[in-house]
């Protein structure tokens, strides 16, 4: 009696363990069939940052100010921009740096001193950075 | 002191290009050289205002970086100035033309930025242009901000209309003070009992400002001839006693302290 009801148990639980590994398997299909069909989706193509008018209204205060500031001297070094911005050369310097970080600006050195200009033909790609 | 002023507004149909026109032509009157651009390139409108029927060149060619601004700047002093100088610059008026303005991407915005901040040194050195008038396209978008970044003075025209007030606060919060730009409050077709007294404009005045230190330049009534007009006259040449034209006059003068 005991030996029937031990045998009863463990086809029950052997039935459960094999509509879990079938409920596991299917599930790992519908998985694989997800993989197969993102991968036939292509990536969003990369959008080059550039510095135009809503771009400025979207940065912050102070790199806004430095970005105008640029914008209007075509290409300066941070000296030239802090005498417009009236704030200091080491300020506008890290500011100007942190948008060439950002992909809105290059960076170009001509003997001791660095020139940021406008990245007009958006080089810059967001995946460079 | 301003030489480049950005005449614009919430909501169309303000009478951006009428005050644009009319100031432009009253500076010109005074001696000064003035250089007038339309920037309204959605909805170009100088052209049939001052019945030009083409032009070799236009704004949009110059921010296409296909000819100079100097190609683009028909002379127009003869025939509507009295005494300086005044030279226009159309938008084009074709729907070819609307179409692919407004189909411009931002890499080409970018550059068209540069382009209104390269007049500075162009007009106002080497040309020795006194003042450029921007008339604008109404609300946020690439060319009428483009036109506000270049300016050194911002005219923003307001009706009564409570949509257009509350844009115009918006437009004060979110976009002239983010730029830091130095603006002025105009309200136009104003129904004369609201300017019946000192405490009725002052209210009104209030209204538009906002509790915004900008200051409010002038109120102009809504003149039944300047409407019945249509844009057909250009009342600082053809009716310069006219009140609508003392009111500019008032306005010239308050921009050049500005």
């Amino acid at each position: 009696m005991t030996v029937r009801k031990l045998e009863g148990t463990q086809t029950r639980l052997l039935q459960k363990i094999k509509e879990s590994l079938d409920s596991l398997n299917e599930k790992m299909e519908v998985i694989i069939e997800l993989q197969k069909h993102s991968s036939k989706v292509k990536p969003t193509p990369e959008i080059p940052d550039v510095l135009d008018v809503m771009t400025l209204l979207s940065l912050p205060d102070h790199l806004r100010k430095t970005a105008i500031t640029l914008c209007k001297l075509e290409q300066a070094t941070a000296e030239e921009v802090a005498e417009q911005t009236r704030r200091a050369r080491a300020v506008e310097s890290s500011y100007l740096n942190q948008l060439v970080l950002m992909g809105y600006l290059k960076k170009e050195r001509r003997g001791r001193k660095a020139y940021f200009c406008v990245d007009k033909e958006g080089e810059n790609k967001t995946w460079q950075k | 002191m301003a030489k480049i002023i950005a005449v614009h507004s919430y909501k169309g149909g303000t009478g951006k290009t009428l005050l644009s026109l009319n100031l432009a032509v009253l500076y010109a009157n005074r001696g000064k050289s003035v250089c007038l651009l339309d920037l309204d390139f959605r909805a170009p409108s100088l052209q049939s205002i001052l019945k030009v029927k083409n032009a070799d060149y236009w704004v949009n060619d110059y921010l296409n970086g296909v000819c100079d601004i100097k190609k683009v700047l028909a002379d127009q002093s003869k025939t509507h100035a009295k005494r300086g100088k005044l030279l226009i610059g159309f938008a084009n008026p074709s729907t070819e033309a609307i179409r692919e303005m407004s189909a411009k991407d931002r890499k080409w915005e970018m550059k068209a930025l540069g382009r209104l901040l390269s007049l500075k040194n162009t007009l106002l050195n080497d040309m020795h242009i006194d003042y450029i008038v921007f008339d604008t396209s109404p609300g946020l978008q690439y060319s009428s901000i483009n036109a506000i970044v270049s300016a050194d003075l911002v005219l923003v025209v307001s009706g009564m209309d409570i949509s257009d007030i509350k844009g115009t606060h918006r437009m004060i919060d979110e976009l002239y003070e983010l730029f830091e730009k130095k603006t002025g409050l105009v309200m136009n077709k104003v129904f004369a009992d609201f300017l019946s007294s000192k405490g009725h404009r002052q209210e009104l005045a209030k209204k538009l400002m906002n509790n915004s230190n900008l200051p409010m330049v002038d109120m102009i009534p809504c003149y039944c001839d300047v409407l019945r007009a249509g844009g057909t006259a250009l009342f600082a040449n053809e009716n310069p006693d006219h009140p609508f034209i003392k009111i500019l006059e008032r306005i010239a003068d308050t921009i050049e302290k500005l």
